[in-house]
């Protein structure tokens, strides 16, 4: 054990015979790693973001639907009636209630808005104000007017590209034309049934995400006037729901599943309601692996050179400890010793660095509002700050990467060394 | 003046006639050939020699003698191509690199011309380092080595590295590295060579002592005069072959 450790100490005094080489390096070798943190710490805040902002703008992070609905997105799947109270009671009792942060109800359905200038395709959401804001981010962004309110039986709130689009502001009259829901389980005796229905609204807000498509697109109107504008009175398509946690999407989904067994419906957690999301993580997953893939590969080889240097520079030193008996295989020891204590320096300065850094970014954020030239940068990100979020397990994988690659790595020079051929290794000229 | 002796043979006053476990090295027409390509340089042609327990003696010869090559032979570092090598009544031919290492490392010392030294350990890490290697306690390891320390005049300099050493100081360290397993051979090559002729006197003194009061054996390889005057028999190399091995006349006995 003591020459184990004589071996060591020679391999961690080596590193010191050139104090600054080694910092040097270390100092490279350490940012490397600290780039590696930190782009890892934005990746992940901005999947966090991702999902807080794409959530609420979309189905919250579980949705109740009619079964079908996901693939089809057919107006016509609605939700049975007693869906509605039943999840609202059961999300209303512990334990539920404290994950809960929101319900809302709403009846979704295409159609077409017209205004005296022009009329566009729109995307109706019929909504409970209240139990909406509670939900969704949209509410949160008008920029004029006012939001829905429960007496506003012909209030309808468009985005600012619609308005714009449409040639209307806050008080305009719009028309806004859909198609009655054809009930499978009723003979379409009312003559209203399946076909074109219209009603004239007046545009009591104007919201702006700075999402093309959803300021173009999405018009929110009271739930019991869309309702009655499709001839489905009680009726909603789904039902989004808001957590306090997204961690806590796949348990609650479960729950609502067994409450509502038996049942029509789906019950779907936003992994699931909202692919698109999820293939974008795994894209930005798989460029942040290529790209820190780099990052490793350059790290690896800067350990690979400065420890190759120093075995070749030291060709010497290696014959003599061999001559004086030492066996390749301690010799190997030393120098994966040395490239070990050199990789420890440069992880705990990588860390000081990335830790520093990612402070500063999950603190104040990293503001790329210049990228995107005031509008949104995804269909799912509506405020393009970002926050770092670097959790304990990500970073100890990194090191513990850096660590192994390093290790493995260091096997080249420490073979080079154990096979010094002598007497050639001892020719001082 | 040196008594003249044939070419090869030792005598009563280098040795005791007898077999190889007699003798602490004994070679048969050792050869020895580098290879650079398609170039031959032929280093040892066919050298045989016997060397007795406690003997001092020189191999001299010019640059490129191979009085260098033959050290190395000797020491188990490089191997003949072909004839018997035999140190300590072990046939160095036959052994493994990892048998030669221990070999090295329990039976033999080193001293070299130059860079003896680990830098980066202390004259007493660096002077223990192969009693370290033998697994050696740390107590008896201190001890062997302050007590050498204190006969070859380093006593206080334990715990400064090389680069605070002077050269002469550097090679006792290297000569107590050497000695303290208590080989049974010690191997120097050149080991005054960069020394001033003050210092290289001491180290002589030193080693010279040694030999005589534990009979260590020790073998030169060297140009200096110095080193030749001290030694008891000259061994000279020509063209890789024996061309003189005589005692030196001050040393040859009385019938």
């Amino acid at each position: 054990m003591s020459g184990v450790l004589l071996l060591v100490k020679i391999g961690w005094r080596n590193l010191w015979r050139n104090p600054r080489g080694t910092l040097l390096t270390a100092l490279a070798l350490g940012l490397g790693l600290a780039l590696l943190l930190v782009s890892l710490g934005l990746l992940d805040g901005l999947h966090e973001k991702m999902v807080s902002d794409g959530v609420r703008f979309g189905t919250g992070h579980v949705v109740i639907q009619a079964k079908g609905y996901q693939d089809t997105g057919s107006q016509d799947l609605l939700l049975p009636a007693q869906v509605v109270s039943t999840t609202a009671e059961f999300l209303h009792t512990e334990p539920m209630k404290r994950l809960v942060r929101g319900v809302s109800p709403r009846l979704l359905a295409s159609g077409l808005l017209s205004s005296a200038a022009n009329a566009a395709g729109v995307g109706i959401i019929g909504i409970m104000p209240k139990e909406e804001r509670a939900v969704s981010l949209i509410p949160s962004r008008i920029v004029e007017g006012k939001n829905l309110t429960d007496d506003e039986q012909s209030g309808v709130v468009i985005g600012a590209e619609l308005a714009r689009k449409l040639e209307v502001k806050v008080g305009s009259k719009v028309v806004l034309m859909t198609q009655a829901v054809q009930q499978p389980d009723r003979e379409a005796t009312d003559p209203g049934e399946g076909g074109m229905q219209s009603t004239l609204l007046r545009v009591s807000g104007i919201f702006r995400t700075g999402v093309q498509a959803v300021d173009a697109h999405v018009v929110h109107l009271l739930l019991p006037v869309a309702q009655t504008l499709l001839g489905v009175p009680g009726r909603v398509t789904q039902i989004a729901v808001l957590l306090e946690r997204e961690g806590d999407s796949l348990m609650v989904a479960r729950d609502l599943r067994k409450q509502l067994a038996g049942v029509a419906v789906e019950v779907l957690p936003w992994r699931e309601s909202m692919p698109r999301l999820v293939q974008i993580f795994r894209l930005d997953q798989a460029f942040n692996y290529v790209m820190n893939g780099v990052v490793l590969a350059m790290v690896g080889l800067g350990i690979l050179n400065t420890i190759l240097m120093r075995v070749l520079e030291r060709r010497y030193e290696f014959g003599l400890c061999k001559a004086l008996g030492l066996r390749p295989l301690q010799l190997a020891v030393m120098i994966i010793g040395e490239s070990l204590a050199l990789t420890t320096i440069s992880l705990a300065l990588g860390l000081a660095l990335g830790s520093i850094v990612h402070y500063y970014i999950a603190t104040f954020g990293l503001d790329l509002h210049w990228l995107f030239k005031g509008g949104a940068p995804s269909a799912f990100v509506f405020d393009p700050i970002i926050y770092s979020r670097l959790s304990l397990s990500r970073i100890v994988s990194s090191v513990s990467i850096v660590f192994l690659t390093t290790t493995v790595i260091s096997f080249y020079p420490a073979f080079k060394a154990a096979r010094t051929e002598l007497p050639d290794a001892l020719k001082v000229f | 003046m040196e008594e003249q002796v044939a070419i090869g043979k030792p005598t009563a006053e280098h040795g005791v006639e007898g077999d190889v476990e007699t003798w602490a090295v004994e070679l048969k027409e050792a050869r020895k050939t580098y290879r650079t390509g398609p170039i031959e340089i032929p280093a040892l042609r066919g050298v045989s020699l016997r060397i007795a327990p406690g003997e001092f003696l020189a191999i001299a010869g010019p640059s490129g003698s191979g009085k260098t090559t033959l050290l190395n032979i000797i020491g188990g570092l490089d191997r003949a191509d072909d004839g018997e090598v035999w140190v300590e009544g072990k046939n160095l031919q036959l052994l493994t690199s990892g048998e030669l290492a221990h070999m090295r490392l329990e039976r033999l010392g080193f001293v070299f011309q130059a860079y003896n030294l680990l830098p980066v350990l202390t004259a007493m890490e660096n002077a223990e380092f192969t009693l370290l290697l033998q697994g050696v306690p740390v107590e008896r390891r201190r001890e062997r080595v302050q007590k050498l320390f204190l006969e070859i005049g380093l006593a206080g300099l334990e715990n400064r590295r090389p680069a605070e050493l002077s050269g002469g100081q550097q090679q006792r360290v290297a000569v107590a590295r050497a000695m303290v397993t208590e080989p049974v051979l010690i191997l120097a090559d050149e080991p005054t060579a960069n020394l001033d002729s003050a210092t290289a006197l001491s180290l002589l003194d030193v080693m010279e002592k040694l030999n005589r009061d534990h009979g260590t054996t020790f073998v030169f390889s060297t140009h200096d005069p110095q080193v030749m005057e001290r030694s008891r028999r000259w061994i000279r190399l020509r063209d890789g072959q024996i061309a003189s091995d005589a005692a030196h006349a001050s040393h040859i006995l009385p019938p």
